[in-house]
């Protein structure tokens, strides 16, 4: 978008969460069109793609970066959570994170670069619903759930519940994502991140797979899986999770988890790379999660 | 006093890192209009009719097409190209018409409400298919150029060698994502036309303007203003926006700035030649390489721009670094519907070299040779004769470069190894051997005559006026070491006019790795001209240095201008393409180490070794700079780089997705600078820089992963999916 175009919006910075709800009800209601601005690392990148042209087609722009409702990292319990507004790097610099969550401050540090993770938020990446979403591939290792509010009240949804289609969920025009809880994993459980992109830094995923495990006599307790860029949501691999939740580890067998994979993909080509390859990755990613969590 | 070999602080440096340096999106001017260029949507076609959207309101901006302008032709090798279509449409993202509006935001708006009614033509983007001429893209036979270099009787030699191998190679295009997209802002007044833009050859667009609005030297000024980057890519292509900017200009009597946005500059600038290689080669069983035969096929694109030139730099550096008895080398290069291909550093070279290279990497795999023994054993030293029959008479660096890299890089014990596997990752390690003719090709500078002027200022200060234009390579401060050691001055006092084709002699275009060894020997010969004089009226008048110069002044004696003093032995033959190629080369050695994951075929490139004779290094950090950046760009259209078309269109012209090598991914290099002095060099024998560090990366690296993985890589690129389709078809077979 170029700077004269980005005049055509007006832009609000409303002091409220209650008064976001409102504006986003009100103008909902009269069918006009509403972008939440938290980091604008995607909405800036989609209007510059498709620009508005007069001020008619361009959507009113509700500043929510700042709220403090949808600030900050908190735990209670084994119970964290996130808010929407929660940007990648408060994401690294967080110790609890750090020490009980270090899929997120490691998926974090692949997202762009630093700039990027200093205005990027998960709030964000998951709004806009896409599969390439790395934030939301590692909430959904988490089996994490997304509260949601509008006039009408809150509401809370399991992550895998989420996703309605490519870039399209549940979550109504009038309302706010305003963060996520997970459930900690426990004390020496497994978390697996790894991002295949385009180069090292400033990449979107071609592939990437979140993992998060808990074994107990030999037995996996807690699987979640999410893989970013091979469907058209966020893939949980569902098929995989099945074949290897409570079961002993060492009779989950290599070709076992590639067939489950594969149920579970469907990539395609475009231009970061093949539907082949991605393919290819999904499985390489899913044994080596395996092979790591069994050489513990 | 010497500033020659020392890495002064450059002179354009604290302009640029406290953001006063001013680059053509950074002016304006009174009146100003923003331009905008309507390209054609379809690769090939004829253009019927333009429609102007009635009811859009079209008051406050002009618009031009084809019937605006006086000579539509793009004035270079061929007048092939018009500056907007007007009837043929020879590829997608063509100019067919231009809009200018004072209101940025309205110029966009009116952009959207002209449309084309274009009857489309059959379109080529397959060069073979061209070649055969299965449509006539470019009458007319779709053949931009040919040449072929003989030298004994390849084809009988070939017949009685005892190993003959031969192969296929080939590689894509690149684009130059030079940090500042294109960008002029351009006017007309009562002295004429004038353009202020990102520009590597100012002259080049004199030219081109001269041509198109029938107008005289006198009437065309062109200023370089602060460039950011260029890579060849603003070699030719800076014409076509000056020319549209004029039109607009012309017709709305306003200046009118035209800034390319990426997108736009991707799609519709230059980009390298692809091309495709076949060789064969015969040799000794104990790998002495007798004979080779080369043919080249090279994708012009829709029009002819550079491309004969960039097929001639490409044949002239095709036989590699090594001595040949008998050499056979024919190149052609033709017409598709791709936006034309151009000026990229390296011009040609890169193709060639990537097929050489790769191809003896598979002789020596024949052999069971170490390729760098074979390679190392066949290089040419002093006394050997090119491809072109070109005897080397001196500064063959060579042998200390392959000296210098094995060392460094360990290769003898990583070669010997094998791949190292660990786990689910492989490591290898790579080696290329290459040399770049520096300067013009064979007559070039002959013809062109390149002129320098120095002035002294009142005060004791010197002037350099060149053409030659620094795009961030440094010419600005390496030009200031050579003129103030000729001079025996502090570089302090002497300083760089801002090249304007009213105000700088013509000392040439800013390419072919000329700048420092031909244009920086002008300097320093005018230099020393202006040192004879001041020291020779001091000698008359006994006046100091500083009264001496001012004398000089207030006589009008204090310009010398000088004319390149084309070294006088040299031959060539245009007709025959023997004799002296280039006055002289530059050397290299890379030495490439990676490790490939085997799960996801991505290559890591964990150390990388240059070694490059550059003669004399005149300003060894830039000099290192230019070898580092030119190797990362060499990786980055090894292991990352891709256009991908479809229909004559480019789907990923953004820089999220046309993807080159970050910080993170550059590996840690070594670089070593070898000088092996040219006798006609500046400051002591330099040579140049700017293009040999583009050709040996892409071989490196390929030949890295083959010891590594075993996947031998002809083409480029090696992305992973790539490596991962080659592997699997390997698997199949
Ligand atoms: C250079 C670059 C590199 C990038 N690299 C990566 C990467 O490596 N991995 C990756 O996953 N992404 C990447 N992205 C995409 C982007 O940065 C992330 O998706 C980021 O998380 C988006 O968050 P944001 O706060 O900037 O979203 P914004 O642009 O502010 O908003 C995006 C959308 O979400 C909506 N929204 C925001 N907050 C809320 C809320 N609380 N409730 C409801 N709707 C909301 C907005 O209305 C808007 O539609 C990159 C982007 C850029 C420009």
């Amino acid at each position: 978008m170029s700077l004269p175009e980005l005049s055509l919006h007006g832009l609000e910075r409303p002091d409220s969460l209650g008064s976001v709800c409102e504006r986003l009800a009100e103008r909902a209601a009269r069918g006009e069109k509403t972008v939440l601005l938290a980091g604008g690392t995607d909405w800036f990148v989609e209007r510059h793609v498709a620009p508005a042209t007069d001020g008619s087609e361009a959507e009113l722009v509700l500043d929510v970066s700042r709220l403090p409702e949808l600030r900050g990292i908190s735990a209670s319990g084994d119970t964290l959570w996130i808010g929407a507004a929660t940007t990648y790097l408060e994401l690294r610099r967080h110790p609890v994170v750090a020490a009980r969550v270090p899929l997120l401050p490691a998926m974090s540090k692949d997202v762009g670069a630093v700039q990027i993770q200093a205005r990027g938020t998960l709030g964000g990446n998951l709004a806009t619903a896409s599969p390439a979403a790395d934030g939301v591939g590692a909430l959904a290792a988490l089996d994490a759930t997304v509260h949601l509010l509008s006039v009408r009240g809150p509401r809370s949804i399991a992550i895998s519940d989420y996703f309605t289609g490519y870039k399209r969920s549940v979550r109504a025009a009038d309302e706010v994502i305003t963060g996520f809880t997970v459930q900690m994993p426990g004390e020496g459980s497994f978390q697996y991140w790894r991002k295949v992109g385009t180069r090292l830094a400033q990449a979107i995923s071609k592939v990437a797979l979140a993992g998060v495990a808990e074994v107990s006599d030999g037995q996996v307790t807690r699987l979640g899986l999410g893989m970013v860029s091979v469907a058209p949501t966020t893939a949980f691999l569902p098929t995989v999770r099945a074949l290897a939740l409570r079961r002993p580890l060492d009779r989950i067998a290599d070709s076992a988890l590639d067939a489950a994979t594969q149920a579970d993909v469907s990539p395609i080509d475009d231009v970061r790379s093949t539907g082949d390859y991605r393919r290819h990755v999904s499985g390489a990613l899913v044994r080596e999660f395996f092979r790591t969590l069994r050489s513990r | 006093m010497s500033n020659v070999g020392t890495s002064v602080p450059r002179t354009d440096g604290p302009s640029k890192v406290v953001g006063t340096a001013k680059y053509v999106d950074d002016l304006s001017m009174p009146g100003m209009l923003h331009g905008a260029t309507l390209r054609s949507p379809v690769a090939r076609g004829i253009l019927k009719r333009i429609v102007k959207d009635p009811a859009f309101d079209w008051t406050g901006i002009t618009f031009v097409d084809a019937t605006d302008v006086p000579v539509n032709v793009v004035a270079l090798i061929q007048d092939d190209q018009p500056v907007l279509a007007s009837h043929e449409i020879r590829h997608r993202y063509e100019p067919l018409a231009l809009i200018a509006c004072d209101d940025a935001l309205r110029l966009a708006r009116a952009a959207r409400h002209v449309t084309f009614e274009i009857e489309p033509l059959p379109a080529i983007f397959d060069p073979r298919a061209s070649f055969e001429r299965r449509e006539i893209v470019a009458p007319p036979d779709n053949v931009f150029g040919r040449y072929r270099i003989t030298k004994g009787d390849a084809e009988a030699a070939l017949a009685s060698c005892e190993v003959v191998v031969s192969g296929t190679y080939s590689v894509h295009h690149q684009e130059q994502l030079y940090i500042e997209p294109q960008g002029v802002i351009a006017w007309f007044d009562e002295r004429g036309a004038h353009v202020h833009g990102s520009i590597q050859c100012p002259y080049y667009v004199q030219k081109g303007v001269k041509k198109t609005f029938v107008l005289t030297e006198s009437d065309v000024d062109v200023v370089q203003t602060v460039t950011g980057g260029g890579f060849g890519g603003k070699e030719e292509y800076p014409t076509v926006i000056s020319l549209h900017a004029l039109l607009l200009a012309k017709k709305s009597r306003r200046p009118v700035k035209m800034i390319y946005d990426r997108q736009e500059d991707i799609e519709a600038t230059t980009k390298r030649h692809p091309a495709e290689i076949g060789i064969v080669t015969g040799c000794d069983r104990d790998g002495t390489l007798r004979a080779i035969s080369i043919h080249v096929l090279m994708d012009g694109g829709a029009y002819v721009t550079l491309t004969p030139v960039v097929l001639s730099r490409g044949i002239l550096h095709a036989a590699g670094a090594y001595r040949w008895e008998h050499v056979l080398a024919e190149a052609v290069a033709v017409a598709t519907n791709t936006p034309p291909n151009g000026a990229f550093r390296g011009f040609g070279a890169p193709q060639t070299i990537w097929a050489v290279e790769r191809h003896l990497d598979k002789v020596a795999r024949q052999l069971g040779m170490d390729p760098l023994v074979l390679k190392s054993n066949n290089v040419l030293r002093v006394g050997d004769t090119t491809a072109t029959s070109q005897t080397l008479k001196e500064s063959v660096g060579i042998g200390e470069c392959i000296e210098k890299a094995r060392t460094a890089s360990d290769w003898d014990r990583k070669r010997a190894l094998g791949p190292v596997v660990q786990g689910r990752k492989a490591r290898g390690i790579g080696a290329c051997v290459f040399m770049h003719g520096a300067g013009f090709t064979g007559s070039g500078e002959r013809r062109l005559k390149g002129r320098v002027a120095l002035d002294l200022l009142l005060g004791g200060r010197v002037r350099i006026r060149t053409a030659s234009t620094d795009i961030g390579q440094g010419t600005e401060t390496v030009f200031s070491q050579i003129a103030a050691d000729a001079l025996g001055l502090p570089m302090s006092q002497v300083e760089f006019l801002q090249p304007s084709t009213a105000r700088v002699p013509d000392s040439g275009p800013t390419v072919a790795s000329r700048t420092v060894m031909v244009v920086g020997s002008i300097v320093e010969a005018a230099a020393r001209e202006l040192k004879e004089r001041i020291d020779a009226e001091q000698a008359a008048t006994g006046l100091d240095r500083r009264r001496a110069m001012d004398a000089l002044v207030f006589r009008a004696m204090g310009t010398a201008e000088h004319v390149y003093d084309t070294p006088r032995d040299l031959e060539w033959d245009d007709a025959t393409y023997r004799g002296d190629a280039y006055p002289v080369y530059g050397w290299g050695c890379d030495i490439a180490e990676v490790e490939v994951d085997l799960d996801t075929f991505e290559t890591k490139v964990l150390g990388f070794w240059a070694a490059a004779d550059v003669g004399k290094a005149i300003h060894p950090t830039h000099c290192k700079g230019q070898i580092e950046g030119g190797t990362l760009q060499a990786i980055g259209w090894a292991l990352h780089e891709q256009i991908v078309w479809k229909d004559g269109a480019i789907l990923n012209g953004r820089m999220t997705n046309y993807i080159v090598p970050t910080s993170l991914d550059a590996p840690p290099f070594t670089t070593l600078l070898v000088e092996a002095p040219y006798s006609r060099g500046p400051g002591g024998g330099a040579k140049g820089i700017g293009e040999l560090p583009m050709d040996g990366g892409a071989p490196a690296i390929a030949a890295a992963i083959e010891h590594a993985t075993g996947i031998s890589m002809d083409n480029l690129p090696c992305l992973p999916e790539d490596l991962f389709e080659r592997a699997r078809k390997g698997r199949a077979a």
